[in-house]
């Protein structure tokens, strides 16, 4: 990188954000419509109607809603973790690849919530989930895991947008001095009168760390919490302490697969090969390889701790998941996505082919999103007595709304590329090295 | 009256050797811009600055874990639920609570003292070039009008591609 000047950098970052062209008015115009008809008009039809139109019933009354939520969540877990144990350790290929990386958590947690609002079924009542005095002096009950939720992953948004738009002042700044027009003004605003003096960039810096401290053990906590909604219940199939590493490993895996994705497509679409090299998708390819074998033996535990048990209901449910069809299908799907193809990143040849890391970190979170589908739909319909069982199968409602959530990350992402710096410059220009005239740049 | 110099540096070695001497002799109210962080290099220089920061965020978390515990603990109190023999003060779902509130005003309040410290937001015009958000250092001498020519001086000397005088009103 370090044929590159600072000037071009500061070019580079600025043309994403002010030069378009027709093919991002197309994607973005086809989000939008996308999002109407298999996000909006879905939800105001089972809004009216009622969740009877969703494939939920006794005693599956968990379905694909969580299923995405907890697929977000898991997505989300990458980017701001990744970057802040990066930054902590001072790893330098993490500068080219952060800020998209952070802005992927936070669109992933909104992109989460919004299958929680609808979930609720009268989401109007959102507040509800919020402790705050009220004329019957009820108070929300702590001791339930949902209600962790709510602060876990509060906190988690919040400190995750902290975050992002905390690292982004400079860049903002240096977005300021290259607009004319409401950019000027947008731009001068977030800014807030940065002005790059070594005051501001020793407390940037001091301050950065605290971030990146707080963050790591938050996140680790918010996918703990995730899993207590499921392992603090009583049901086969869900009451497993292991399921807080595996959900928090699961949750890294997929978050570092969706990088790899979202890697390889923005430097496609804007033409940023220079910056996001082979050397990135090297080394995020063993981060993949490490989670993949370190996924699969958490996974291998969580079965064997249901086979342990001895009891009927627990194998049932196993039985259920791994060798009755349709699950069985699903279940070795998911076990080739995310146990035997990450393998091949072992050879580098694969790790730096775009299309290989391409196609394998799809697969990836197409098996995590089979796992969280698997942990709820193979759980609740097996309850302990057989007279309980009723297989949930999602309803067209449900399937469109999921389509809907990809489409709304994807529009999030495609506003943050034209909006935000998407790049830190700064850091970038950290990469290529402090210009010293002994040593030249 | 106070008036000041700033000059501006293609190269951070050149900038960091005119900002020893002018510190060397005498020269207080040195300010450094830089397109990228050169924490290290400048704390070498100048001395290395007192991080505030980190009182800030220790009383914050603080006041977070004990909101947290409040919060779960008082409503309790406030709405006793008996179920199964269960305590109605519990503390293992307490401290997840106050876990998360722990980071949450950790967080805030690291924010708020940076935003405090590092005087921003601050939307009226100060010495600024957009030069230094590009590709340039700048040092920037604030000093009385007479000793400022010694500053000049130093500056073109270590290598200044341009000194200007910024007379403030």
């Amino acid at each position: 990188m370090s044929n590159i000047s600072y000037r071009e950098v500061n070019d580079d970052v600025v043309r994403t954000m002010t030069e378009t062209g027709r093919s991002y008015y197309i994607a973005l115009s086809l989000c939008l419509v996308g999002i109407v008809i298999t996000f909006g008009l879905p939800w105001v039809y089972q809004i009216y109607t009622g969740q009877g139109v969703t494939g939920l019933h006794s005693p599956a009354y968990w379905g694909v809603y969580l299923t995405n939520f907890v697929f977000w969540i898991g997505i989300s877990h990458s980017g701001t973790l990744l970057s802040a144990i990066l930054f902590i350790t001072q790893t330098p290929w993490r500068r080219s690849i952060y800020r998209s990386a952070e802005a992927m958590t936070f669109f992933s947690v909104v992109t989460a919530a919004t299958m929680v609002f609808v979930h609720m079924g009268r989401p109007w009542n959102w507040y509800w989930t919020f402790p705050y005095p009220n004329q019957r002096e009820l108070w929300t009950n702590f001791k339930s895991p949902l209600m962790f939720d709510v602060f876990a992953i509060g906190t988690y948004a919040t400190a995750s947008f902290i975050f992002l738009y905390f690292g982004s002042i400079p860049d903002l700044a240096a977005v300021r001095d290259r607009v004319a027009g409401w950019r000027k003004s947008l731009y001068g605003a977030l800014a807030l009168g940065w002005r790059g003096t070594d005051r501001e960039w020793d407390l940037l810096q001091k301050a950065y760390t605290f971030f990146a401290v707080f963050i790591i053990p938050l996140a680790v906590s918010v996918h703990s919490i995730v899993s207590w909604d499921f392992a603090s219940s009583k049901i086969p199939g869900l009451n497993k302490t292991i399921f807080a590493p595996y959900f928090v490993i699961g949750a890294i895996y997929s978050g570092s697969a969706g990088i790899v994705t979202l890697m390889i497509l923005l430097r496609k679409a804007i033409k940023f090969e220079k910056y996001i090299t082979h050397v990135h998708f090297d080394k995020l390819g063993i981060l993949l390889v490490v989670m993949s074998l370190l996924w699969t033996y958490v996974n291998i535990t969580e079965v064997f701790t249901g086979w342990y048990t001895g009891t009927s209901y627990e194998l049932e449910s196993l039985s259920y998941r791994m060798f009755t069809t349709p699950f069985a299908y699903l279940f070795w799907l998911m076990i080739a996505c995310n146990t035997f193809f990450p393998l091949l990143f072992v050879f580098r040849k694969v790790r730096v082919s775009i299309v290989a890391a391409l196609l394998i970190s799809i697969g990836i979170n197409i098996g995590m999103w089979i796992e969280r589908y698997l942990i709820i739909s193979t759980s609740l319909p097996r309850k302990f007595l057989p007279n309980m069982w009723r297989d949930y199968f999602p309803s067209w409602v449900e399937i469109s709304l999921t389509v809907g959530t990809f489409l709304f990350f994807t529009l999030l992402f495609l506003l943050f590329v034209k909006l935000w710096p998407s790049f830190s410059i700064y850091e970038i220009k950290e990469d290529i090295g402090i210009p010293m005239e002994k040593k030249g740049h | 009256m106070n008036h000041s110099v700033l000059g501006f540096f293609p190269y951070a070695d050149r900038l960091l050797g005119a900002a020893a001497r002018l510190k060397q002799a005498g020269y207080r109210n040195i300010t450094i811009f830089s397109p990228i962080p050169i924490v290290h290099e400048v704390d070498h220089v100048l001395g290395e600055k007192k991080n505030p920061i980190k009182f800030f965020t220790f009383f914050g978390s603080l006041t977070g874990f004990f909101f947290g515990t409040t919060l779960a603990f008082g409503t309790a109190a406030l709405y006793i639920l008996p179920r199964f023999g269960k305590p109605v003060w519990s503390v293992t779902p307490t401290v997840v609570i106050a876990y998360e509130t722990t980071i949450l005003l950790g967080v805030f309040a690291t924010l708020v003292s940076f935003l405090f410290f590092a005087r921003l937001p601050y939307y009226k015009k100060r010495v600024y070039d957009i030069k230094i958000g590009v590709d340039r250092f700048g040092l920037l001498v604030r000093a009385e009008e007479e000793k400022l020519r010694y500053v000049e001086e130093v500056l073109k000397e270590a290598g200044a591609e341009e000194v200007k005088r910024i007379y403030e009103d």
